[in-house]
Order: structure tokens, then C-alpha cells, then sequence
């Protein structure tokens, strides 16, 4: 009987310690980014990377964190607005190469229940007549971006590609 | 988590204390040395000579009681209002039916959620009691089950959105309103107890229960993160719960035990 109590008072007292679900970890899919790849041009079906690429949202005075090179950026959009404005600076880096495209992206928001640690997360759905949008910047240096297909209307994780971008 | 464990403990050390005075109380010095040596020797002569253990009796009878915890914590706790009623009622002489009804209503403030829960619980089933008693104490040390069921509701006040990416930086919490009524959940429940007699019929007790859930009906778009009765829910099936309870112990009838035979 001494024993029974003593294993469930370790069992209890065991649980109550644990506080794992306490911490919303890494793995949990939360509110997903814009996963966009870049594709060549010339030959749509192979990946290109891009050169020194910064991604700036409009407004913002820091680019989101991309290394610049590569053929995979995500972005995150606004989960206040059903709209987010970014710049693709192509060659950020050269005063002569350097080439600004704008892009908005139009969508509408939904917000998910995950868990107690993680709280609730916000879908995406890219509008289905207008996705989005692509301008050329205030300094008239043409399109580098020559085409945008998107992949994926629903944006709910940030396994697969939702945008491609061509150039 | 941390003030309860340290409530929780503080319970024990109050009750073990009161454990042990009971005993020392309900067991009167039997064999003591009477004021009056004359009348004992009158005694003998006038009677026969009894045995000097009287005939072990056992009272049976209902025990009704309330929830101490829950009930002061609706007083500090703007967050909480509770109450828990408790009986049991003897069957055999280590077998006792038990039961809990109780009504909670209770506002949970987590880092991203916060929502109020509402409802009513019964909890019923068997309490077993491993505890010898010596001569005349009545202390119980039991181990139950209990299946529970409890219907609510849950209003989601507000939440705030994970973003891994805080790019926009965080975006303050969001007010919800959103109201789930009619949830039900039910589980079944092992409790340790123990109930010791502080005077006559009263008893203080505290019971630690592990919990397990059978049903959970869920709000749309939310969680049950919190059951009337039941209490957090946690990534799992599995629960805790505890109460310590003062009751008060109803004779309905007594029943002689027969002496077993010794060496």
C-alpha cells in the first residue's frame, strides 16, 4: 500500500515538473513565409541561383535575412494586413548593376489554432484573380524578374514552393 | 507550477502532523492507573471478571465534505471561483463508494492564450482502504477509482500569433470572444487518499489523483487546455488533480467485528 502511494506521488509530482508543453518548439509549423525559388529564364525548369539578392519589404529599414545567393528565399508577410510590398534588389551590392524590382503580394488571412505554447498561427491565401503585383522600381533599370508564376495559392507550411520567379 | 508543488507539500506536512495527533487522541490510555484504587477492587468483588478489550466495533454510515482548496482559492484568486463537495459511504469494512461533485469557473492566463472555462463535474466510484486501524481510530489511507464527466464551456478572451520570422516584429495580442458551449469530456481517475479523524466525526483529507482521459470534445478552433474537474490537460491523455477536504462523518449503523484468533 506504502508502495503504491509513494509511486504515484513520484508519478504526479514527475508530471508536474515536466513542462515541455510549455515551449513552443522549433518543429511546430507555425505562421508559414512566402517560399519563392528562382528559376532561369532562358530554361524554366532548371534553378538558377541569384547574385547578391536583398529582399526588403516596403517600410522596412533592414532586409530579411537571406545570405544573398542561392535559389530558394523565403519571406515572411504581414499577419495585419492582406498585403505586403517587398524589393528585390538584384546585385545590391554594385552601383552599376544594381537592378529593383517591387512586388506585392495579395492574399487573405486566416488564424489557426496550434497550441497552448505556440498560440494560434495565421494562414495564407493568395488571391485568386490578383495575386500579385510587379512594378518596376523608382529608378526606371527595367525588369529583371521577366516572369512570376505561383506554385501554391494556399500558404500553410514552408515545405514547398509557393512562388516561382523567373529571370 | 512552482507555488503549487510548494502548497502541495505544505498540505502534506499539515496533514502528516495531523495524522499523527489523531492517533495519539483517538488512542486513550486504556491501562492507565484509575484515581481510585478502591473502586477497582469493589469491582472485582461485585463483578465477574470481564475480558478488558472491549468488543471492536465498526461504524458505518455516509461521510460528506467540501473542498478546502478550492474554496479559499475563490477568495484569493480573482481568476477562480470553485467549489468541490466530496462523500463517501461505507460499504464493507475496506470498501467505500465515493463521489465529487463540483462547479469551477476559471480564467487561464498563458503567455499567448487566455481563455475562461466554465462548467460543472460529477466524479464518481470506489475507494479502498489498505489502512489497519488499531482499537477504536478510524483513519483511512485509500487507493480509488473514480470515472469523472464534466460538461462546460470555454471562451477564448484573446490570443497572440506565433511567428517564427519577426520580421514586422511581434504583433500584439488579438481579442477574440469566441464562446464554445455544450464541450463535454469524461476520464477516469486513480486516487491516493488519505483521511484521518481530527475530533468525533470530523475528518481532514487529501487526496492526489492521476488522471486519464476517455472523451474530449473539443471546441472549433480551439482546445479544451483546461476541464472542469479534470484540470490542465497537457500534451497527452494524462492529468493531475488533487484535493484536501474537511468532512463530516454520519453513523447510520455499527457492526461488531469478530475477534481474530491469535496464537
Amino acid at each position: 500500500m506504502k508502495k503504491v502511494i509513494l509511486f504515484l506521488l513520484l508519478a504526479v509530482f514527475s508530471l508536474l515538473g515536466c513542462e515541455k508543453d510549455d515551449i513552443c518548439s522549433a518543429s511546430t509549423s507555425t505562421t508559414p513565409r512566402l517560399v519563392i525559388q528562382f528559376y532561369d529564364s532562358t530554361n524554366p525548369s532548371v534553378l538558377k541561383n541569384v547574385s547578391d539578392l536583398k529582399v526588403i519589404a516596403d517600410g522596412m529599414t533592414e532586409a530579411i535575412d537571406f545570405n544573398g545567393n542561392g535559389n530558394t528565399v523565403s519571406i515572411p508577410l504581414k499577419t495585419t494586413e492582406n498585403s505586403t510590398s517587398y524589393q528585390f534588389i538584384l546585385n545590391s551590392t554594385s552601383s552599376t548593376f544594381k537592378n529593383v524590382d517591387a512586388i506585392r503580394f495579395d492574399y487573405s488571412r486566416e488564424n489557426v489554432y496550434v497550441s497552448r505554447a505556440c498560440g494560434y498561427k495565421t494562414l495564407f491565401d493568395l488571391d485568386p484573380i490578383i495575386p500579385f503585383t510587379h512594378t518596376d522600381s523608382a529608378q526606371a533599370d527595367g525588369f529583371w524578374i521577366t516572369a512570376i508564376t505561383v506554385e501554391k495559392k494556399s500558404i500553410d507550411n514552408e515545405n514547398e514552393t509557393h512562388v516561382k520567379l523567373y529571370f | 507550477m512552482k507555488p503549487m508543488l510548494n502548497s502541495i507539500f505544505r498540505c502534506f506536512l499539515v496533514l502528516s502532523f495531523l495524522g499523527v495527533q489523531a492517533q495519539t487522541l483517538s488512542n486513550p490510555t486504556k491501562d492507565s492507573i484509575p484515581s481510585n484504587p478502591k473502586s477497582v477492587i469493589l469491582k472485582t468483588n461485585q463483578e465477574k471478571i470481564k475480558d478488558s478489550i472491549p468488543a471492536k466495533v465498526n461504524r458505518y454510515g455516509l461521510r460528506v465534505g467540501v473542498d478546502l482548496f478550492k474554496l479559499t482559492r475563490s477568495f484569493y484568486d480573482p481568476e477562480y471561483k470553485g467549489i468541490e463537495f466530496v462523500g463517501d459511504y461505507r460499504l464493507t469494512k475496506k470498501h467505500y463508494l465515493a463521489a465529487e461533485i463540483g462547479n469551477e469557473n476559471k480564467t487561464t492566463d498563458d503567455a499567448r492564450l487566455n481563455f475562461t472555462t466554465k462548467g460543472t463535474y460529477l466524479k464518481a466510484g470506489f475507494d479502498y482502504n489498505g489502512y489497519t486501524n488499531w482499537l477504536n481510530m478510524e483513519n483511512i489511507i485509500s487507493i480509488g477509482l473514480r470515472y469523472g464527466v464534466s460538461t462546460f464551456s470555454q471562451e477564448l478572451n484573446s490570443y497572440k500569433i506565433y511567428n517564427s520570422n519577426p520580421y514586422f516584429g511581434e504583433v500584439p495580442e488579438l481579442i477574440s470572444g469566441q464562446k464554445s458551449n455544450g464541450l463535454s469530456a469524461s476520464w477516469i481517475e486513480v486516487v491516493a487518499g488519505i483521511k484521518a479523524k481530527v475530533i468525533n466525526n470530523i475528518y481532514l483529507g487529501f487526496s492526489l489523483r492521476l488522471n486519464r482521459l476517455i472523451t474530449n470534445n473539443k471546441p472549433d478552433g480551439f482546445d479544451n487546455l483546461y476541464i472542469p474537474g479534470f484540470n490542465r490537460t497537457y500534451d497527452g491523455d494524462f492529468g493531475v488533480g488533487f484535493n484536501y477536504t474537511v468532512s463530516y462523518f454520519i453513523p447510520i449503523y455499527k457492526k461488531k467485528v469478530s475477534p481474530v484468533k491469535s496464537l
